[in-house]
């Protein structure tokens, strides 16, 4: 392989591996601009990933699974909602409630299916080099190479991000969204429907972490297995709040993280002399080091929307 | 013509009866001014009429039609505006934002931004009210912070404002701006509906003052009908001491003393330079100044929140090497906070959680970690008599006490605290005449005692009644000491201005 096409390539895949974080991230800037805390983002790419699988397996096209992986992202976002919109029960009970819940379900849910434990059979997936969407004429250019065998799922998670900062902080309803996360006390006051747009934000949300989970499983991967999200909600949440509950910043803090996954890669590959003395374990470790390492520089300057994770009761 | 009337208004909370049959009928045009106690009702019926709360009986009429008012949407429908006491508004928005949310100027689903900008402007030309329509709200000063505010009430349409405490949180330079403004608001044909503890301010600006007592009306009067001794008796019941008696005690020895401290606040600023005093047992120091001159540093430093950048700080006589609240505490300083909300009580917790708090790890109140509610109880029980908390009932919880019941909680706990040096910081904020009254009692008691007291206020009368010396801070400096005796209020004014230059400095 020469140069060009090991750097797009090492491109495409800190893309590809940004994606599912990217995703989970958005899910949180969209819940928690609205002032919810959504920790269930771990959870809701679980289901989305086994759903996704078992609607592509069923029908025998991704698209079919996509429309799953919603759909579940819909189910469970609605679940959040009522309990901390809904009722304004506690965010993070209800959050760690559906990721515990997420684990014994889908296990269940492999072995009635597929009889199989802990992973799917094989289906179509988006990254399947059919499936990848390519634009050929840029393939060897150096850098802008790199988007040239992009899957759908990466390409919308760009798209997205551009789509939620105009909605946010250019329109009438992102305005009035991030008003609700910053007080909404203030906001009923003024008329607007708090409870309602709670709502809204949680499940978008919630769909965008589904998306998140389908990036995984129907993106990189062709099939589900039970360490799929393998902690990267959580992650997402980090990139969120390194991103400054931005979009674009969550976009750039998810290429970061994804890019020492990369970089992880290339280094056990590479590693010779004294660096093969270093334990895999370091190397598996080191995106989550460097995860820390950034939170711990960023987190004294980042602040949340004011009325975070406080539930919402009216008078 | 009427513009707001209310007929038989009643309202009960559990166990208590906040408004009890008020009938009032306000004219258009007019200033009406609502004064009583803490505790007496006034939130309650203004929150009836913006919507926040439903009455249990009675009715509202307004410009004469009879009207149900459920949710502040109602309310501003009809026109009716509330400048809340505590305000509404989001720290990280812009001006604009803040006041165009909810009715924003649109182009197609994106928020005009240029014409809503525009529109600021305009409304803050047509009332006189400068504001900046890009800054954002938690960069200004709590005065302009309340101008956003009735600009966001007047761009709603607004023709009955309505004001509750809204001199509580002003320095008095803000406050008579504000007066300017409402004076010209109705002028201009607007209702205002004015709620102040400082009978000052409303024998200034009110036609009439309506005077509610533990929920019931006892009467309205024409402002040029009456004056203050009337208006207190009528809200507290019996005559009220205005004038505070002085209390002749002979100064002891030093119990605090500042050398040369240098603060800076969290903005990184330096707030307070280079500032040495002493207080003595027996005596009152009064602080005077006009706020953000120091007086935050100089209080956060004292009680151990901020580290000083330099200088030292002694208590009961010896120097504090490190400077905690929990060190300060252990020395004798009781602290009696500006903002009882935030710093000076737990809002959620009972009376008998708040009265012990602080010695709740100390016997009789706790043992081997476990807390003795019978012990506890005892003692919240002694003292809501003898500070005369109303309502009676120690489980009730802080935050549904009216500010001066509030207030008389802190002082509870905070004079039983063993302690030889009291730090008072705004003691009488937002509370009313009676409790005020209370409050001054209760100091000139403690420095009977020989306890030393340091008070930080921005009431002037407040410090030339009470204060044995005078330190006037600008600019985070002291720069003169007067005693009340050899000064005028206008004096100090100046010198708080920092148009008098230093004088003698201790
Ligand atoms: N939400 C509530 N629940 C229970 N009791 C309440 C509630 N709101 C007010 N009260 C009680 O109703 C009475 C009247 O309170 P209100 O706040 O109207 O007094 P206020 O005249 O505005 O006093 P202040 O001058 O201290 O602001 C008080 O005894 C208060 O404790
Ligand atoms: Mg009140």
């Amino acid at each position: 392989m020469d140069n060009t096409s090991l750097l797009n390539s090492s491109l495409t895949q800190t893309m590809d591996y940004a994606a599912p974080i990217l995703f989970a991230a958005l899910g949180g800037v969209m819940s928690e601009n609205a002032g919810v805390f959504n920790i269930a983002l771990e959870g809701i790419m679980r289901f989305a990933a086994f759903f996704g699988v078992w609607g592509a397996y069923i029908s025998g096209t991704p698209w079919i699974g996509l429309l799953w992986g919603i759909g579940i992202g819909i189910v469970i976002g609605s679940l959040h909602a009522y309990i901390t919109v809904k009722w304004a029960g506690d965010q993070i009970v209800s959050g760690v409630a559906i990721n515990v819940m997420s684990m014994g379900i889908i296990t269940y849910l492999l072995e009635l299916i597929f009889k199989t434990t802990g992973y799917s059979p094989p289906v179509p997936y988006f990254g399947s080099s059919v499936n990848r969407i390519h634009i050929v004429f840029i393939e060897n250019i150096p850098f802008l190479g790199a988007f040239s065998n992009l899957t759908i799922l990466v390409w919308f998670a760009i798209i997205l991000t551009v789509l939620m900062h105009f909605m946010l902080y250019r329109t009438v309803f992102g305005l009035r969204i991030r008003s609700v996360g910053e007080n909404p006390y203030a906001a009923e006051t003024l008329g607007i429907n708090v409870v309602r747009i709670k709502w809204f934000a949680v499940i978008m949300g919630s769909i965008f972490a589904a998306f998140g989970g389908m990036a995984l499983s129907l993106g990189t991967l062709s099939s589900f297995t039970n360490a799929m999200a393998n902690g990267k909600g959580f992650i997402g949440l980090a990139a969120m709040i390194f991103g400054k509950w931005t979009p674009f910043g969550a976009m750039a803090a998810s290429l970061l993280f994804a890019s020492a996954q990369v970089i992880q890669l290339l280094l056990q590959v590479a590693a010779s002399g004294f660096a093969k003395l270093i334990p895999l374990g370091f190397y598996l470790a080191l995106p989550y080091i460097l995860t820390i390492g950034a939170l711990i520089g960023v987190v004294g300057r980042a602040v949340p929307p004011a009325a975070d994770g406080e539930p919402y009761k009216k008078e | 013509m009427k513009a707001l009337e209310v007929k038989n208004i009643t309202k009960r909370f559990p166990g208590i009866l906040a408004n009890d049959h008020i009938n009032l009928s306000i004219n258009k045009s007019e200033i009406y001014s609502i004064v009583g106690e803490n505790g007496a009702g006034k939130s309650t019926l203004m929150k009836i009429i913006y919507g926040l709360y439903t009455q249990t009986s009675g009715e509202i009429y307004v410009f004469g039609e009879k009207v149900k008012i459920n949710n502040s949407n109602d309310a501003i429908k009809l026109k009716i505006g509330m400048v809340h006491q505590e305000f509404m508004l989001i720290p990280r928005f812009s001006v604009t934002e803040n006041i165009v949310l909810g009715q924003e100027p649109k182009r197609g689903i994106f928020f005009d931004r240029k014409t809503a900008v525009k529109e600021i402007k305009e409304i803050s030309d047509r009332y006189g009210l400068k504001v900046d329509p890009l800054e954002k709200v938690e960069n200004l000063p709590v005065g302009i912070q309340q101008r956003v505010e009735i600009l966001k009430v007047l761009r709603r349409g607004a023709e009955i404002l309505i004001f509750d405490e809204p001199t509580a949180v002003l320095t008095p330079e803000e406050a008579e701006d504000l007066f300017k403004t409402l004076s010209f608001l109705r002028d201009s044909g607007k209702t205002i509906i004015f709620i102040s503890h400082k009978l000052k301010e409303v024998m200034a600006i009110s036609d009439r003052i309506a005077v509610l007592r533990r929920g019931k009306l006892q009467g309205v009067v024409y402002k040029e009908k009456t004056n203050k001794q009337e208006l207190a008796r009528m809200m507290v019941g019996r005559d009220v001491v205005l004038e505070i008696p002085a209390a002749l005690v002979k100064r002891g020895d030093t119990i605090t003393s500042v050398r040369n401290l240098t603060v800076k606040n969290n903005r990184g600023i330096v707030g307070l330079k280079d500032v040495s005093f002493d207080v003595h047992s027996g005596e009152i120091l009064g602080i005077a100044g006009v706020e953000g001159n120091g007086q935050a540093e100089l209080i956060d430093a004292l009680i151990g929140f901020t580290k000083p950048v330099s200088g030292s700080i002694s208590l009961s006589g010896e120097k504090v090497k490190s400077i905690n609240p929990h060190n300060m505490r252990e020395r004798g300083m009781a602290y009696i906070p500006e903002d009882r909300k935030r710093r000076g009580l737990i809002l959620p917790f009972r009376i008998k959680d708040n009265m012990i708090m602080g010695q709740h790890n100390k016997k009789p109140f706790s043992r081997n970690g476990i807390l003795n509610d019978m012990e506890i109880d005892s003692f919240a029980e002694k003292k809501i008599e003898e500070f005369d908390v109303r309502p009676r009932d120690i489980y009730a919880k802080a935050a549904n006490l009216s500010g001066g019941t509030q207030q008389k909680v802190l002082l509870a706990r905070e004079l039983s605290i063993w302690h030889n040096f009291i730090l008072a910081a705004q003691p009488t904020r937002g509370l009313d005449i009676g409790a005020m009254e209370f409050v001054y009692k209760m100091l000139i008691e403690e420095k009977k005692r020989g306890i030393a007291v340091l008070l930080v206020s921005l009431e002037l009368s407040e410090i030339m009644g009470l204060a044995d010396r005078i330190l006037v801070l600008y600019e985070g400096e002291i720069i003169g000491e007067k005693k009340p005796g050899e000064t005028s209020e206008e004096d100090l004014g100046l010198m708080m201005l920092g148009l008098k230059k230093k004088e003698k400095v201790v």
